[in-house]
């Protein structure tokens, strides 16, 4: 089956763009563009893999990592965030996030990571 | 044929839009909407060199959903071999382009093949290409300094990118890392201009706080009067009856701040003094606008800040101090602050009288409309005071 990936962004061009990498690789995107959007997306495919953005003006990434994390313990989370953010990103480790990337973002760390963790 | 000059003549077309344009952002986004459509290739991109981060970073890039880089999102570092490409003096390759083609030719090659750090480059380089999905980047040069590099994905008709395309191609990316140089620049003496500003309003506020030191009935005195005389200026704003108001605004503050400056000339038995002054004293006392204007007078810019000062104790009738000058001699500025002054003058506490109240005051300038005061200036002064009034509830 093919692997994948939740890719929620506020951002669409980053969503679009994210979406069109991560196809390169075989791995299917599911989009969502709010936080309440990434929810019900998670709740209908129930994907392994979820690329989460920080910063959103409805519910923030964090919230949203709660809540994926309450539905399922295991669901793999890389959060994007900004390079000032660092607080952020310790507290998002500590509710369970595997990883975080930083924008903006080297490609072929992000590479890296999708081979890392998606592709294994 | 006619494709080739109709090419041509888009791009003539932008470099000479180019001059007109000041703002870097935007020129890059005309010149890459533009490329796009005169190359038809999938996608173009340019990375620009942030001096806070010392990488490069995307800053606009057009084309096909998907292939387009969101502006901010992606970096690269200054060892990266795109980068390298260009700036790594030991690398001997043509310094003008890099073309997708022509490194698949070079690794072909066998004398590259059989050098390993050449070859691994290349495979690194291709590999970083690869993940822009570029088949050219072109370096844009400011003297030695690598700015920026334009990127572009394949054309749609799958053909090679020409030596003249490239030679356009070139010309473009240094004229866009020559308006970026000129927008940094820009924004640098902004930057400057910035702190030049504050500094002086900061100088301008301790000067003015240093007559409270000396004058305890000024404390508070100055700002409030700079608070009405600013919303006077604000009303004649309103009325079209100032040129140029930021400058007009500037002064007046300024002015505002330090209408009361030469007390510090004045000795502080009389400044402050609990009963009424004798006439030796009160001539002594009516000679601080004048020490004002001499403690101001070296600075040259500030011709009309010292008009303000000077003749803040003049009135409109001719009966104030210390020229007795009367109706339009007096310069706008300083009515409006002489305007300030006597109103906040009535509503607080002096050793010898109690502070009126708002009402009384307010009548008390009324009744000397054409007196004390010029008619037209009263008339703004109550609109400013009402409008304020009404902002406040």
């Amino acid at each position: 089956m093919k692997k994948a990936v939740l890719v929620v962004d506020d951002e669409r061009e980053i969503v679009d763009f994210l979406e069109s990498f991560l196809s390169r690789f075989d791995i299917t995107t599911i989009k969502a563009t709010t936080g309440q959007e990434a929810l019900n997306q998670y709740d209908e495919y129930k994907p392994e893999f979820v690329f989460l953005d920080i910063k959103m003006p409805d519910k923030d990434g964090i919230e949203v990592l709660k809540e994926l994390k309450e539905r399922n313990p295991a669901v793999k989370v890389i959060m994007i965030t900004g390079s000032e953010e660092k607080e952020v990103q310790s507290q998002a480790k500590d509710l369970g996030a595997i990883d975080y990337i930083t924008k903006p973002l080297d490609l072929s760390d992000l590479q890296k990571k999708i081979k890392e963790y998606i592709i294994g | 044929m006619s494709a080739k000059v109709n090419y041509r003549r888009d791009l003539e077309k932008a470099a000479k839009q180019m001059i007109l344009i000041h703002r870097a952002d935007i020129l890059m986004k005309l010149i890459l909407r533009m490329v796009v459509r005169a190359t038809k290739a999938t996608h173009a991109g340019m990375l620009v060199y942030d001096s806070k981060r010392d990488e490069y970073v995307t800053m606009v890039s057009k084309g096909k959903e998907g292939f387009r880089i969101p502006s901010g999102f992606v970096k690269i570092k200054k060892d990266n071999p795109l980068i390298r490409y260009f700036t790594d003096k030991e690398l001997n390759f043509p310094k003008n382009a890099i073309i997708w083609d022509e490194l698949e030719k070079l690794h072909n090659l066998k004398h590259i093949r059989s050098d390993k750090k050449l070859k691994d480059f290349l495979d690194e380089l291709m590999s970083h290409l690869a993940l822009y999905q570029a088949k050219v980047c072109i370096p844009g040069f400011f003297r030695k300094d690598l700015v920026g590099i334009l990127f572009l994905g394949e054309k749609k008709s799958n053909r090679n990118f020409n030596e003249e395309e490239i030679g356009f191609l070139s010309v473009l990316a240094s004229d866009v890392v020559m308006t970026i140089k000129n927008a940094w620049l820009i924004e640098d003496l902004n930057h400057q201009l910035e702190i030049n500003k504050r500094l002086f309003l900061q100088t301008v506020l301790a000067l003015s706080s240093s007559i409270e030191a000396k004058d305890k009935y000024t404390v508070g005195h100055t700002e409030r009067v700079t608070e009405y005389s600013l919303a006077m200026a604000e009303e004649l704003k309103r009325r079209k009856e100032i040129d140029d108001c930021d400058k007009f605004m500037e002064d007046l503050r300024v002015a505002a701040l330090l209408h009361d400056i030469g007390k510090i000339g004045i000795p502080e038995s009389i400044l402050n003094k609990e009963t009424s002054l004798d006439n030796e004293e009160r001539s002594i006392m009516q000679d601080h606008p004048a020490i004002g204007a001499r403690i101001l007078e070296h600075i040259e810019e500030f011709r009309e800040v010292l008009e303000g000062v000077k003749y803040h104790h003049e009135k409109f009738d001719g009966s104030g101090y210390p020229f007795g000058l009367r109706g339009e001699k007096i310069p706008l500025i300083a009515s409006i602050i002489s305007l300030a002054d006597a109103f906040d003058a009535m509503i607080t506490d002096r050793p010898y009288r109690k502070a009126l109240k708002v009402e009384d005051a307010l009548m008390e300038i009324k009744k000397n409309k054409g007196k004390q005061f010029s008619p037209q200036l009263v008339d703004v002064f109550m609109e400013s005071f009402n409008r304020k009034g009404n902002s406040k509830e």
